[in-house]
């Protein structure tokens, strides 16, 4: 009995490390960007990223769904949220042809954002039930099938998104704030899950077919669950990021940012919530410092080719990621000389 | 594994230094920041690059020449990545930590709306050298100056030159359907088209990236009578350069009408022979031997700076819009942004090597005529120059 | 043109297409049977044939054309060499997202590299397309190119002569043992090496002599060229089975029959969901027969 409540405690014990190291991360940024307006840009920046994959991280990395179609879930809460929150003005220049009861509406950013939400779960239900039955690879490329697919729609229903036209005019709701509160639900959301009765059978059978064929209904039902929860944060993310940017377009969700999330989930570690919040910062602050310094010797793209190189490097030498298959523990970090309690993966391959 | 995590917390906190650190530029007095934006990677790098080095020749010659009121030009250039984020970022940092006066920049309306704002809400005067959507000064606001042509503008000049000069009555529209410039083109070229008399035989689409335009063709050639003339919205020479390979080689000789995306040394590159009866709606005629003297000027200097003739009309459009620019700060006799801005709006016969610009009172749509290139013998030649009689609304 | 004329124009229209695809197809199956792996980078070999074969042109060296073929695709099959040996070795045995990311991530170093260093512009390769190639055969209403013959003939050849290597030569043979038990190959001391780099090569080679045909077709080259067809490879590699070359050309065509057909079938206002509609086929394929047409049901090992 006793041992139980020592894990759970344990386990909450990195909950609360988790949220902590967020929270001292955000706040962090936020110093900076109280001064500087576009650190301010960077830190919202590093958040949003920090949402979008750890959402990923629920589906790729605990339950071994290789999604690469969850910009596409993003690309749907980026265009219903922001098409409920246009003021009626703004709706009747740029989208003319709404039918009449979304035309004369307007959304609130919360309510927008859960409707948004909303839509991503009911699709990803809806697609999630053939999907998971497929394994590994199959998952990967029916995913990325779902991902044309979505790009496709949104340049092809002129009336609600404006095709392959910029969408603009979308207010700036987006706000550090905003962005540190669905960080610290994302993280509890996707720790709760991982930590259930469902997510102990999804980590359990992660890397063995088997045993996942052996398990069956609960497998599968489990499986959509994390798909479900997965897309409908990542929808989320993808309102924030459009309420930050303001402008976008169906080329905004596609391979490029598929890219890029999935290189920091690989980097921050499959499988590990701390290691995609410490990788998404590390990634993205990153590219900002190559950015600059690639502009102060105009060597312009030279921030990609050392990313894709140290990419290569990392997945050379640290294949589970910077962090692992593990949260990363603080008390141990600070007691460095100890070996006592090493719940860290030390296997490198 | 310890020693990583511990490698790992300690690069951030590197990192997060080491970016407050550079986010501060040290002012200096005696220069004036432009701010430059252009995608020199990514999708839209073959359009920006060409007008970045364009950009960055005047800024030169510029400063070679004394400067503007006694200053030289710092052209702070950054590189978008023709990503919505990273264009919002340089903007932001342009505007904040450079502290630049003005922005030049941007051949494309993504891009342009995702920079606009930002400097919309800090006062900052924003020139496109190569945006052409006419909708974007209503978009983003007062400080947002287009230098080309608007696409509405050019869609009609094509429209009437078609109908009038060329004679097609009825016409077959292709466009492509994955890039704002290329829907927005369409769309007033038909409904200026339409308006004349032409009639529409048949519109077909295909995708940014498509290399095979064979089905489309094919349907084409099923139509009975055939269409007396062509219009195809394309975004690069390259694209028209294949389309019109494809189309001639089967069979159909059709005048080929298009828009400036159809200017670059690509079209009969790519095209060859095919090339032959193509005519686009552009910004200049950038031919070494037959273009005007500031024209030829302009070449020679590209090619002494850059080794080559320039790649496209695109860098011309670069080159004007500093000169602009610079000819506009000249005009506030200060580098105060709203200065600028006024006198920006205020412009009236600048003579760029690209035509000449006014904006009219309340508008930042320079009016500027059409020049109508055709390619004859492999050479591209001026077919005419046109001030479209009626324009559709943005 | 009536409508069988139509019909059949199209039909010949999409065994073009789809031969183009077939050939980057085999060659991606190529190096994925020996090593599982899914080069993200194989379009980029392609990309990096078309630009040798550019710049020895540029030069003015006056080699003959048939010289600077030959130097293209080796060049292609050196830097295939050069990835497996400096990125995927390291990894082998790794899972396969692991392989495929490390892959996308030397995909995206190799064309960073070339848009820095040769300009993201894209340039005519018409200069060093021989004119034949050029030349359009009329017969009756029905269109067709000399290239798109060309590209037919060598990859019903290449299929041909692949097949016959893998069941008929001993390196061949031993590339199939290695792709379907890696260890067992070991043990029956076959040099996994030489042959994984052999299976490399040769897709290499393939991916250069697909790169220079495909440039030659639509006339032009830019550093991201590589993308779209390794996308089309990929699509009818799963359609057709990945682990069959066979399959891998199956694919190809029915992608270039499902592209042209849609287009030429679909009202306008619906064409453009053409990519659509093929992704849906793609999905429903995995759905019903996740190894492809042609893949075989692989067993699961216990």
């Amino acid at each position: 009995m006793s041992n139980i409540n020592q894990k759970s405690l344990k386990n909450f014990i990195s909950l609360l490390e988790l949220l902590g190291i967020s929270s001292i991360l955000m706040l962090a940024l936020a110093v900076l960007g109280l001064k500087n307006p576009y650190l301010m840009r960077v830190a919202i920046l590093v958040g949003i990223n920090i949402i979008l994959v750890v959402a990923l991280n629920l589906s790729n990395g605990f339950t071994g769904i290789f999604s690469l179609g969850h910009v596409g879930f993003m690309a749907i809460g980026a265009y219903t949220s922001s098409i409920l929150t246009l003021t009626v003005a703004t709706k009747s220049t740029n989208l003319p042809s709404l039918p009449i009861w979304l035309a004369h509406t307007q959304f609130g950013f919360l309510p927008a954002l859960l409707i948004a939400g909303s839509l991503a779960a009911l699709i990803a239900l809806l697609i999630g039930f053939p999907l998971m039955r497929l394994s590994g690879n199959y998952v990967a490329v029916a995913t990325l099938g779902f991902l044309v697919i979505i790009h496709i729609v949104l340049i092809n229903w002129e009336q609600f998104t404006r095709g392959a036209r910029t969408f603009s005019g979308v207010i700036q709701y987006t706000t550090l704030w905003w962005v540190y509160i669905w960080i610290l639900i994302t993280i509890y959301v996707v720790w709760r899950i991982v930590h259930s009765h469902y997510g102990r059978a999804l980590l359990a059978v992660r890397d063995d077919p088997i045993a996942a064929q052996t398990m069956g209904v609960s497998i599968l039902r489990s499986r959509l669950l994390a798909f479900v929860v997965s897309a409908f944060l990542s929808a989320v993310g993808g309102g924030l990021m459009a309420h930050f940017l303001t402008s976008f377009s169906p080329a905004t969700f596609y391979f490029t940012a598929t890219f890029n999330y999935i290189i920091i989930l690989i980097i921050g570690g499959l499988g590990s919530i701390s290691g995609s919040v410490l990788g998404a910062t590390l990634v993205t602050l990153l590219t900002e410092l190559l950015r600059n310094f690639e502009q102060s010797i105009r060597l312009y793209g030279l921030s990609q080719i050392i990313l894709a190189a140290a990419l290569v490097l990392i997945i050379i030498f640290y294949p589970k990621g910077l962090i692992g298959y593990r949260e990363i523990n603080w008390l141990q970090l600070l007691k460095l000389g100890s070996t006592k309690g090493t719940n860290n993966n030390s296997e490198r391959r | 594994m310890k020693r990583l995590n511990l490698f790992f917390v300690v690069s951030l906190v590197l990192v997060i230094t080491l970016l407050a650190g550079c986010a501060k530029k040290p002012a200096e007095a005696n220069v004036i920041k432009i701010g430059g934006t252009y995608n020199l990677t990514g999708a839209m790098a073959s359009l920006d690059v060409p007008a970045s080095k364009g950009s960055k020749l005047a800024v030169k010659e510029i400063n070679a020449a004394g400067g503007v009121l006694g200053k030289n030009i710092d052209y702070i250039l950054y590189d978008g990545k023709t990503d919505s984020a990273t264009n919002g970022s340089i903007a932001t940092q342009l505007v904040n930590s450079d502290k630049v006066v003005a922005i030049v920049g941007n051949t494309d309306s993504d891009s342009a709306l995702a920079i606009g704002p930002i400097a919309q809400k800090a006062g900052i005067p924003y020139l496109t050298a190569g945006a052409t959507s006419p909708k974007l000064p209503d978009q983003v606001g007062s400080y947002m100056f287009l230098e080309p042509f608007g696409d509405n503008v050019q869609a009609a000049a094509g429209a009437e030159f078609m109908y009038n000069e060329l004679n097609c009555k009825t016409a077959w529209l292709l466009w492509d359907k994955g890039t704002e410039y290329t829907t927005l083109l369409a769309k007033y070229w038909k409904e200026r088209y339409e308006e004349l008399g032409g009639k529409i035989l048949l519109e077909d689409t295909y995708s940014q990236g498509d290399t095979d335009f064979s089905a489309q063709i094919a349907r084409l050639r099923t139509l009975n009578p055939q269409p007396d003339g062509l219009y195809i919205a394309a975004l690069q020479a390259s694209d028209g350069g294949t389309i019109a390979k494809q189309l001639r080689d089967a069979g159909v000789i059709q005048p080929i009408v298009g828009g400036d995306g159809w200017d670059g040394p690509e079209l009969v590159g790519v095209g060859g022979k095919a090339a032959e009866n193509v005519y686009f709606t552009t910004h200049a005629l950038a031919n070494a031997e037959r273009g005007t003297p500031k024209m030829k000027a302009f070449i020679e200097a590209y090619k002494k700076e850059y080794g080559a003739e320039p790649e496209s009309a695109f860098a011309a459009l670069g080159y004007d819009a500093i000169y602009l620019m610079a000819d506009a700060i000249k005009r506030a006799g200060s580098t105060d942004s709203e200065a600028i801005r006024k006198a920006l709006s205020e412009t009236e016969g600048f003579q760029g090597i690209t035509g000449t610009i006014t904006y009219p009172p309340g508008k930042r749509v320079p009016q500027k005529s059409v020049t109508i290139i055709g390619i004859k013998n492999g050479q591209y030649t001026l077919a005419a120059e046109v001030t479209p009689e009626k324009i559709p609304e943005p | 043109m009536g409508a069988l004329n139509y019909i059949v124009q199209q039909t010949m229209n999409a065994l073009s297409l789809g031969s183009t695809y077939a050939l980057v197809a085999i060659g991606l199956v190529m190096v994925f049977g020996v090593l599982r792996l899914v080069n993200f980078a194989h379009g980029d070999l392609m990309m990096v044939a078309c630009y040798t074969a550019f710049f020895l042109v540029a030069t003015g060296l006056h080699l003959g054309l048939f010289s600077i073929l030959i130097i293209a695709i080796l060049v292609a099959t050196l830097v295939g060499i050069l990835m497996e040996r400096v990125a995927y070795r390291p990894v082998r045995g790794a899972s396969n997202i692991i392989t495929l990311l490390t892959s996308l991530a030397v995909s995206i170093f190799i064309e960073n590299i070339f848009v820095m260093f040769a300009s993201p512009v894209p340039r005519s390769f018409r200069s060093i397309t021989p004119l034949f190639l050029n030349i359009v055969n009329h017969w009756g209403t029905l269109v067709v190119s000399n290239i798109n013959l060309v590209i037919f003939g060598v990859a019903i050849l290449l299929l041909i002569f692949l097949l016959l290597f893998v069941t008929r030569t001993k390196l061949g043979i031993s590339m199939r043992a290695t792709s379907e038990d890696l260890m067992a190959a070991q043990l029956a001391g076959i040099n996994i090496d030489r042959v994984i780099v052999t299976a490399f090569a040769i897709g290499s080679a393939i991916a250069g002599v697909a790169g220079i045909l495909w440039a030659a077709r639509i006339g032009r080259i830019d550093p991201l060229m590589g993308f779209t067809p390794l996308l089309k490879a990929f699509v009818a590699a799963v359609i057709g089975g990945f682990g069959s070359l066979a399959g891998a050309v199956l694919g190809a065509y029915l992608l270039g029959f499902a592209e042209i057909f849609l287009i030429g079938f679909l009202p306008p206002s619906l064409s453009s969901y053409r990519d659509a509609f093929v992704f849906l086929l793609l999905i429903i394929v995995l759905l019903v027969r996740p190894n492809g047409i042609l893949g075989s049901i692989e067993r699961e090992k216990v």
